[in-house]
């Protein structure tokens, strides 16, 4: 298997890993309304937590355990989740835009952490070598390729089968009850921050599994890849596939991330020399606008939330 | 008798209508895009020059460059294209060791694809290779950090720098490059007053400058790229910092010296790789200057036509475009006792006919000769720079063997 | 020592100017801008295009590294940043307004704020640029202690502002009913008064500021596509430590912001400088989530 076929398998597997990610901020923003302005750092709390639990030992650092790779990813999914606790705990009793503010905030001093704390996240060079997990039950890295594919997809299934459960659930109603009328949903004991903090928490863990996924994949983790651009990124898949819907936001990852590495290629073939260094700024102004517009013109973004959810039009 | 007629003349004529791809993952966008572009050119020239001397194994090259946006997730999906879906099989870059890394581990390796970088100067890339991890197929075309390093501290012994403050990106070059610096000080019997680290792209390094300023240092030794070194440096002058500054091989760039102001930088020494004087050096500088109109100041411009160039030369060498091939055949054209060719159209002409007859030969780059050793690894040559007249001047040179004899006497 | 408290009140004069406009506007239009640090990168670099406009620069002004012009060029900036904040409100915040959630209008915020920044990326280009191009010496005028002549400008500029801005909230009819609307908009309402003009008014003293604490910014650090964004965090931290709609409470928390900022570098290293904002905001969110100044409506509007 060589060519177009490898490469496609290859994109499917960041884009299926992009996709949890997605699904995870659908449950905070399209059937809870949190606003999430630090996606990026929570999947890195994953990805490094993954990292750090499953990497080889080094001199004179912190972690090292050697641990096998579903514990690994399990655990930086618990640190998402802990992280998440300590914003929302903050903020959720509060108005809505703290929460906002302080995710942002909390994702610029992850960044940090990955660039400094070098004893623990291997500051600016990162992680290197770590193991990816079953490699060498397979005869070359196509095969090897796969398979992850395989496992990534299952993941993302299982994911939105159990999410689409439980937006469907009691649980879920009363989600869609703070979301929609709070006095109500208070008046029928309901405590909404409780509800409110479990839709955060719970959405950021898969985020966090997802940034574990990620690092199985490519075996090597650095600041790099966790620039808050990608949190904008997974935002406009979010928007793009429609917010409250699983499925759009399954779509929207595949449609955006492919959007998104092919444009890099337009965008360096059709600029002249002299602007191409501004290039990735039209790319962005691209991901801005699509957010913009798609929030102005189309609320329910391109697929749109499904009548079941909800019959009240727009998104919340 | 008239088939082995025809196969010869096809041979001779496919150089129209054959073509193998050689990609490049740079930053033409993103945080490295102010260098990257340039870097691209660089390697465009050396695939052009080829072209015009012939082709590689009769064949036209295409040179296939893709944009890494400075971020490890596009830049290998860049390359997995290059690799799958052009069937290149040498990828140059990428500049960012944190992109030429997973590049290499989950890329070019695993598919047997040959990979040379113009600009990844980590120390992790030796680990690495050193550990089997590479298979042979990583090589760079500018030193390590280490040779660099050792010279930069030989320089400021020279100079009579007592208490040296070292400010430096928070990079995978910055951290490695501070750290041989400091070690490379210490055992020549200086001392380093302090380190400090600055993240990169922020509008203010005040903080940094004045945590540096505290143990009253008599030199800085500045390691950035040129925007945010500018930023740094005219706030240490600014804050009263001393001018007896000795700067990296990547603040070598005008636009470094342009915003910090030239009468500032009269005590200033920097360090680069690459660009000793010579004729294969003269060859490079000409054709770039015919071709752009201005002179090959910037970092990684020399390199990144070196491993192009190497790359192709292997090829040829090898008489195959595959990746095995090609990892197998570079160190038969770089190292050795070959007759030397030389960057631009009569070199690689020359070239191709000596390994048409099946003779030896030497490719002596813009960046002077080129040996990699086990690891892919090239020591080089050395120059120091200042800036006199508002511009850039070479200062002194370091050949190989006097950078070899100034790690020898820290090494002992 | 000294420098440092000396550079942290100087960082926070000009986050304390950003921060007053961010907490009229979030307030008044009852909203967390994201966009609002987009203003400040805005006002420096259109301060930058009307320098270039007016040609070389005039004869410096005694110690200072600039002339005239650049007064003019920060009143035009102002003017530029003023437009587009009322324009981004029209196009973008105004028609999302009574979206069932309120949070469309801070998503889109974050949106707007990223296209900002990326137009200054497109126009101006990445590279850090410099009003003036000569290189200040700071002066030193204590022990430990240096100072750029134009910072002494910055510090006197915030101050004159400051006030300025204190009577004309105090003692004009269009300030005291901003004032009115920021702190209790029910009561305001119930007053006659006519929000639509104080809304516009709001945009347009926010952004000016904004503009100016921009200029102030680029004069004693320089010009960066990403000034704003890096400000974000620090503006936000002043605005909730100081409570939100309290324009007093905004000054005292940019400079809490500026100085803690400023001597983090005595206990942890520099490069974990830009985090200090996001702690003293946690700090504040967890103890005392109306800020210092607040009142309980406004955090506790939920």
């Amino acid at each position: 298997m060589t060519g177009f076929a490898a490469y496609l398998v290859f994109f499917l597997i960041i884009a299926l890993t992009y996709s949890i990610v997605v699904m995870g901020l659908n449950l905070q923003w399209g059937f809870t309304g949190l606003f999430n302005a630090g996606v990026v750092g929570f999947f890195a709390v994953g990805a490094y937590g993954t990292a750090v639990l499953i990497g080889p030992e080094r001199a004179g650092a912190i972690g090292g355990f050697g641990l096998p790779f579903p514990i690994g990813v399990l655990g930086g999914a618990a640190l998402a989740a802990l992280a998440a606790l300590i914003v929302g705990l903050a903020t959720l009793r509060l108005r809505e835009e703290y929460l906002a503010i302080a995710t942002f905030g909390i994702a610029i001093s992850i960044q940090l952490i990955a660039l400094n704390f070098e004893a623990l996240t291997g500051g600016a060079m990162g992680l290197i070598s770590l193991p990816r997990p079953m490699l060498d039950v397979f005869s070359s890295p196509a095969h090897y390729n796969l398979f992850y594919l395989g496992v990534v997809a299952i993941l993302a299934l299982v994911v939105y089968l159990a999410l689409e459960r439980a937006v469907t659930s009691p649980w879920g109603r009363v989600l869609k009850a703070v979301r929609e009328d709070e006095t109500a949903a208070r008046s029928l004991g309901k405590n909404p921050v409780l509800i409110r903090l479990q839709s955060f928490v719970l959405g950021c863990t898969l985020i966090g599994f997802a940034g574990g996924l990620y690092v199985g994949f490519i075996g090597y983790v650095s600041p790099l890849d966790f620039l808050p651009i990608l949190t904008f990124q997974i935002w406009a898949m979010l928007i793009v596939g429609g917010s409250g819907n699983n499925r759009g936001a399954i779509a929207g990852a595949i449609g955006v991330w492919g959007l998104w590495t092919m444009s890099g290629l337009l965008i360096s073939q059709v600029l002249p020399v002299q602007f191409q260094s501004q290039g990735g700024a039209i790319q962005v102004i691209l991901i801005g606008l699509l957010i913009v517009l798609t929030l102005l013109f189309r609320p329910r973004g391109l697929i749109g939330e499904r009548e079941t959810v909800s019959k009240h039009a727009g998104p919340r | 008798m008239v088939a082995g007629l025809q196969v010869g003349t096809a041979t001779t004529a496919s150089a129209q209508d054959c073509q193998v791809s050689i990609g490049a993952v740079l930053s033409i966008t993103g945080s490295m895009a102010a260098i990257g572009s340039a870097i691209g050119d660089a390697g465009q020239l050396a695939v052009d020059q080829f072209n015009e001397a012939g082709g590689v194994n009769g064949c036209q090259i295409r040179y296939v460059l893709r944009d890494d946006q400075g971020s490890p997730n596009v830049g290998v999906d860049a390359a997995k294209t290059l690799v799958e879906i052009e069937n290149v099989p040498v990828v140059l870059g990428a500049i960012q060791s944190g992109v030429s890394l997973p590049v290499l581990t989950s890329v070019t390796v695993p598919a047997k694809v040959t990979q040379i970088s113009c600009c990844s100067s980590a120390p992790s890339f030796t680990d690495l290779a050193a550990s089997g991890g590479t298979d042979g197929y990583w090589f760079r075309t500018l030193p390590t950090d280490r040779p660099q390093a050792v010279v930069m501290a030989n320089i400021a012994r020279e100079k009579g720098y007592k208490n040296i403050a070292v400010i430096y990106v928070n990079s995978d070059y910055g951290v490695s490059l501070s750290r041989q610096f400091k070690a490379a000080t210490e055992a020549l019997g200086g001392q380093v007053a302090s380190m400090t680290a600055y993240n990169q792209e922020q509008a203010s390094y005040r903080a940094e400058v004045n945590s540096a300023l505290q143990g009253e240092p008599d030199a800085l030794f500045l390691i950035a790229f040129p925007a945010d070194g500018a930023t740094a440096a005219r706030e240490w002058i600014s804050f009263g910092g001393t001018q007896n500054m000795l700067l990296s091989n990547a603040l070598r760039a005008d636009e470094f010296v342009d915003a910090v102001g030239a009468q500032y930088l009269s005590n200033a020494v920097g360090i680069d790789n690459a660009q000793v004087e010579g004729p294969s050096v003269d060859a490079f500088n000409t054709a770039w200057s015919a071709k752009f109109g201005s002179a090959p100041n910037g970092p990684g411009l020399h390199t990144m036509y070196d491993a192009a160039a190497v790359a192709l030369l292997a090829m040829e060498q090898g008489g195959e475009a595959n990746g095995t091939v090609v990892r197998d055949s570079i160190r038969l054209i770089t190292g050795g006792e070959g007759e030397v060719v030389n960057p631009g159209v009569e070199g690689f002409k020359r070239a191709k006919e000596l390994i048409a007859q099946g003779k030896p030969v030497r490719y002596v780059g813009a960046t002077g000769p080129i040996t990699f050793d086990a690891n892919g690894d090239v020591t080089g040559p050395y120059l120091i720079w200042g800036v006199k007249d508002d511009a850039l001047t070479t200062l002194d040179t370091w050949d190989s063997a006097r950078v070899d004899a100034a790690i020898a006497e820290i090494d002992g | 020592m000294l420098q440092a408290l000396a550079d942290g009140i100087l960082t926070g004069s000009i986050i304390a100017l950003g921060a007053i406009g961010l907490t009229l506007t979030m307030g008044i239009l009852r909203f967390a801008n994201f966009a609002h640090a987009e203003m400040i990168t805005w006002g420096a670099y259109m301060a930058l295009g009307a320098l270039a406009l007016m040609g070389p620069f005039m004869a410096p002004l005694g110690a200072l590294s600039f002339g005239l012009p650049l007064i003019i060029a920060m009143v035009i900036a102002a003017v530029l940043t003023s437009l587009l904040a009322l324009m981004i409100d029209h196009l973008v915040f105004r028609p999302l307004h009574g979206r069932p959630n309120d949070m469309t209008i801070v998503f889109s915020s974050f949106g707007v704020s990223l296209l900002v920044r990326m137009v200054v990326l497109l126009i101006f280009g990445g590279s850090a640029q410099y009003y003036s191009n000569t290189l200040q010496i700071a002066v030193p005028v204590a022990p430990g202690l240096r100072i750029l002549p134009d910072q002494l400008f910055v510090l006197g500029f915030t101050i004159v502002t400051v006030i300025s801005l204190h009577f004309f909230l105090q003692r004009t009819r269009l300030g005291l009913a901003m004032r009115a609307l920021a702190e209790n908009p029910t009561l305001a309402r119930v007053n006659g008064i006519d929000t639509r003009v104080v809304i516009r008014w709001t945009w347009v003293i926010g952004a000016s500021l904004a503009a100016v604490a921009g200029v102030l910014y680029g004069l004693t650090v320089q010009l960066r596509p990403e000034i704003g964004f890096h400000l974000l965090l620090p503006l936000f931290a002043a605005v909730i430590i100081g409570g939100v709609g309290n324009v007093f409470g905004a000054v005292v928390g940019g400079l809490i912001v500026g100085l803690a900022e400023s001597l983090s570098v005595f206990i942890i290293p520099p490069s974990y400088k830009l985090a200090v904002p996001f702690i003293i905001l946690l700090i504040v969110l967890y103890v005392r989530p109306t800020g210092i100044f607040g009142s309980a409506h406004h955090a506790g509007a939920k």
